[in-house]
């Protein structure tokens, strides 16, 4: 993830004004935050492998960043206060694709215009340079002995400007612009250490992390970092990875949505809503999840000369891009893992027991097998005499594992890390969901025709809504006419499994679609699906066998989101051992 | 009530009457059974309202009376009891002793009031039945009812009383098996139509021996099965019946026989990737080939062939196998006969060349196939 940033050019020089001119202007400098930005990211650009970040009254009094990085030379160190003085790029071309931060030479510059400034920079320990300025004048440069590495401490920052100097916040709110700002930066750079003290006291330590999720655990506590989903993703030349929200956790706690590109952090709404795509029919309506997306590209696919702040960037194929962030985030959300965690959802940790949620009631009933009276007409042969054998053959696919039916609604198994619960319906939905939403794109659905045709007599808007559907209807497998005096006459049915009841699935699907009419084309299939998806599915309630459970959970593997209803709820919760052994006192 | 039975007497009637005891109730007097002393023996009952059962064993009765004991309790004590004689006595209104050499027991149960009283049958007009007939129209035809709650007509078996015959048919819409044969036994039949719940159907197919003449009455919504020892009463489904007659295809004019067991196997082939939600796969009938084929999205697709007699038109056309095989399983002959019409009409399955006397049909609607 992380780039060189270290500049290959070396030295100073100032730009070339052309150059200078194809640079997007811009005022780099608005309140303490973007000061720090510049200033932290001057320090990465010179290959620091720990900043520390000193700020006071907000930053409006004191801002200090101190690297560890290249430090420059005293010549350097005075022409870098000049505008367009840069080591990071020389010519025009040098910006497809550049991997540094800065590339203007316009943040030193701007922000000694507006405040004192002093640098102390030194190349390598011992022989540094000790640069001033005041309101953009070059006060003196003298030697002064420091380690290898920079200093720089920006004071009183409008106090030649009063104008903009009323315009900031008081300072906790100018902290919290800083604070956002260096967690961005500390997303991007996990490879870095990272100090921040405000008036003193330590606000952040961040050691060097070996991952995002270690990142996100020392930002934000351990539990926080639990509650998301590994995203890796390759799809062309696009590499998508990262962390994203499990569904059953999303809206519980605060939001955070990080999205960098090859490196560098950056705002854009059309991945996010690419990402948040994904999560369709995972998640209810009106709630989004945190992300945190990392992606890679080639560098000629992007272009970041478009802000002067650089959090915006401009993409030559968005489209592509977007399916290939929403691709990724599915895949993520197709596992068990994104399954919610029981008992992890009670962030933040600040607040009360972070697992104090109720148990959950296990209590195991009879198992299915020897419930009262076959489920399947065909399960049982009343009569094997001579007839041949025709038990479906076993599955010879990955092992299932045994199953055990609760309270005739999940379905319980033993995982590696722990208990998985199933919700049956759900998980029923899920899988028939994805069968309609195939056949409805194929047109292939299986009918079964009938020997004694159904008639129903609906309500006019239910005859409404059969005649909207009626195309849509007849690819799931409902052949069906209008028979005059709001009757239908259905002649084939789908059969989807064999306890499908398919009249009082086509009856209440109607029921519920009345007063649809409108809706667009897409939507309507996915509605149309839900809906029968959802009333021709097994309920709770219903005792399933030995075999219909492992058909279930065969089915359930293979479809795209396992762990999410249509509505957006969980299908699948887990149990951690972790939480058991806590839950037991055995930790 | 005071009574002696042997061990094994007990344990015959209580494994008659377990089945019908309902594993969960609301009404805690249906998990007990009913133990009745008279002069003759003693009878034992069981009933989840909709079936009961009821059966007679000797015992040396001393002191007439009834009471109800837990169906599964008693059970499970008869069944590790010594083999010595059982004797039973009540000691009040809600419980027995049980002793059998050293063994002492004593069982909580509750007055015989609280059982529900069993529906009025009148066998003084029965009509006669073999029983083994029966036990061969069930076990060809049960299979087929359907499970859907919205079609409760089509969850009975209908029976059909003529003077010559009779003949069950099931169906649930997709498929349907239908079996005749001659009434030979003793009595005089009446015309009627009776549709009865599988379950009632299964416990007559277990009850009786095979050459025991059943006597059937019916009283107003109840059938009442009955030989010399045991009795079994069921609930009837409220008719009309469907009238099935009407979608037997008349005019199936392709007909292909084929060897039951190799039609089965290549059945089974195709399943293993057919769907495992609907189980569609093709036949292609063309003069004397059979061909199988069958296409799964994200699955993968096969193909077989078979060599049968056809006459007819070539044919494509759908089917879900595990009917087809469901219905292999019982055609009663090696070789089967297929007929059809067009793919969307319903094929007919019969066993071919069968010697017995009766008649077995079978149909199959098809599965829409998309090209
Ligand atoms: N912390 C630092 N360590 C080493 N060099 C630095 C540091 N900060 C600034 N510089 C030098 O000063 C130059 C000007 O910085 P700046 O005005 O931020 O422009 P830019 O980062 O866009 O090049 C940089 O190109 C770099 O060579
Ligand atoms: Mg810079």
């Amino acid at each position: 993830m992380s780039s060189s940033l270290v500049s290959p050019l070396g030295r100073i020089a100032v730009l070339p004004s052309a150059v200078a001119d194809q640079i997007a202007a811009g005022e780099v400098v608005e309140r303490p935050a973007s000061v720090v930005k510049e200033l932290v990211e001057n320090a990465l650009d010179a290959g620091a492998t720990s900043v520390e970040v000193d700020v006071e009254d907000g930053g409006k009094r004191l801002i200090r960043v101190s690297d560890d990085g290249t430090g420059m030379q005293r010549d350097d160190a005075i022409l870098a206060l000049a505008r367009h003085a840069t080591s990071k790029i020389r010519v025009a071309s040098d910006l497809v694709g550049v991997a540094s931060f800065g590339f203007r030479g316009e943040a030193l510059p701007a922000i000694s215009s507006v405040s004192m400034l002093r640098i102390d920079t030194a190349p390598a320990d011992g022989e540094g340079t000790r640069i001033r300025s005041a309101a953009g004048e070059l006060l003196g440069a003298e030697p002064a002995a420091r380690r290898r590495g920079t200093t720089v401490e920006v004071s009183q920052l409008f106090y030649n400007a009063p104008a903009r100097q009323r315009f900031l916040r008081g300072a906790r709110s100018e902290w919290r612009a800083i604070a956002d700002t260096l967690t961005t930066i500390a997303l991007v750079r996990r490879d870095v250490r990272i100090v921040a003290r405000q008036d003193g006291k330590a606000m952040f330590t961040l050691p060097p992390a070996r991952d995002l999720r270690d990142r996100i655990a020392a930002l934000w506590g351990g539990p926080y970092a639990e509650r998301f989903l590994a995203v890796d993703d390759v799809s062309g030349p696009t590499h998508t990875c990262g962390l994203v929200e499990r569904p059953a956790d999303v809206g519980l706690a605060s939001r955070r949505v990080h999205i960098a590109v090859n490196g560098r952090a950056i705002r854009d709404t059309g991945l996010v809503r690419a990402a948040e795509a994904a999560y369709r029919s995972t998640i209810p309506a009106g709630v989004r999840p945190a992300l945190f997306l990392e992606i890679v590209m080639p560098a000629n696919g992007i272009d970041v000369n478009v802000h002067p702040a650089k959090t915006e960037v401009r993409f030559h194929d968005r489209w592509v891009l977007e399916r290939a962030v929403e691709a990724a985030v599915r895949r993520a959300l197709g596992t068990f893992d994104s399954g919610a965690m029981f008992g992890r959802t009670a962030w933040p940790a600040a607040a009360a027991p972070v697992y104090g949620s109720p148990p959950v009631d296990v209590e195991a009933m009879r198992p299915a097998f020897d419930a009262d009276g076959p489920l399947f007409v065909d399960e049982e042969p009343m009569e094997t005499g001579a007839a041949p054998d025709s038990r479906e053959p076993a599955a010879v696919d990955e092992p299932v594992p045994p199953l055990l039916q609760l309270r005739r609604t999940w379905m319980m198994f033993e995982a590696g890390d722990g208990v998985v619960l199933i919700d049956q319906h759900s998980a029923h939905e899920r899988i028939l969901y994805e069968q309609f939403m195939g056949a409805l794109a194929r047109g292939d659905a299986p009918s079964q025709r009938l020997l004694f045709p159904l008639t129903l007599h609906l309500t006019p808007e239910e005859e409404e809504a059969f005649e909207s559907n009626s195309d849509l209807l007849q690819k799931l497998g409902f052949e069906a006419e209008a028979f005059g005096g709001h009757s239908i006459l259905v002649h084939a049915v789908p059969a989807p499994h064999p306890r499908f009841d398919a009249e009082r699935c086509l009856r209440e699907t109607l029921a519920s679609l009345t007063g649809d009419r409108f809706a667009a084309v897409h939507a309507r299939h996915e509605r149309l699906a839900a809906t029968v998806a959802c009333k021709a599915a097994v309920k709770a309630g219903d005792a399933l066998s030995a075999g219909e459970m492992r058909a279930l959970f065969v089915a359930l593997r293979d479809t795209t989101l396992p762990a999410h209803d249509v509505h957006g709820r969980s299908t699948i919760v887990q149990l951690g051992w972790d939480e058991l052994e806590r839950r037991f006192g055995r930790r | 009530m005071r009574f002696t039975i042997s061990r094994e007497k007990l344990q015959e009637g209580l494994t008659a009457v377990a089945a019908s005891i309902p594993t969960k109730t609301t009404l805690p007097v249906l998990s007990n059974i009913l133990v009745e002393a008279t002069e003759k023996g003693i009878r034992l009952s069981g009933t989840d309202l909709d079936i009961a059962v009821s059966t007679e064993v000797a015992a040396d009765v001393e002191q007439v009376g009834a009471i109800t004991i837990p169906a599964k309790k008693l059970s499970e004590i008869a069944r590790e009891l010594p083999p010595s004689p059982v004797k039973i006595a009540s000691s009040g209104e809600q419980r027995i002793t049980l002793d059998c050499g050293r063994s002492h027991f004593k069982i909580n149960g509750l007055p015989k009031d609280e059982f529900p009283s069993f529906p009025s049958v009148k066998f003084a007009d029965s009509w006669r039945v073999k029983s083994g007939e029966l036990q061969k129209l069930i076990s060809h035809t049960s299979f087929a009812v359907s499970t859907e709650e919205s079609r409760p007509i089509l969850n009975g078996v209908l029976w059909e009383l003529r003077p010559e015959f009779m003949r069950m048919v099931a169906t649930n819409g997709h498929r349907l098996a239908k079996m005749e044969v001659p009434v030979s036994s003793s009595g005089a039949p009446q015309t009627s139509d009776l549709i009865v719940p599988p379950k009632a159907l299964e416990q007559i197919r277990r009850l009786f021996p095979a050459d025991e003449e059943l006597e059937i009455a019916r009283g107003e919504n109840h059938l009442g099965f009955r030989s010399p020892f045991t009795a079994v009463y069921t609930r009837l489904i409220e008719g009309p019946y469907p009238n099935y007659d009407q979608v037997i295809p008349k005019d199936n004019d392709r007909v292909a026989i084929c060897d039951k067991i190799a039609l089965a196997s290549a059945l089974k082939r195709m399943s293993v990737i057919a769907s495992d939600q609907t189980h569609r796969i093709r036949l292609s009938f063309n003069s004397a080939i059979l061909r199988f084929s069958v296409q799964t999205p994200d699955l993968g697709e096969a193909t077989d062939e078979l060599p049968v007699k056809y006459t007819g038109d070539p044919l494509d056309i759908g089917f879900n196998a595990a009917y087809l095989l469901e219905i292999l399983r019982y055609i009663p002959t090696d070789e089967v006969r297929l007929t059809f019409k067009a793919p969307e009409r319903a094929a007919t399955l019969e066993p071919e060349g069968w010697s017995e006397p009766g008649k077995y049909l079978c149909l199959v609607m098809p599965l829409r196939l998309v090209d």
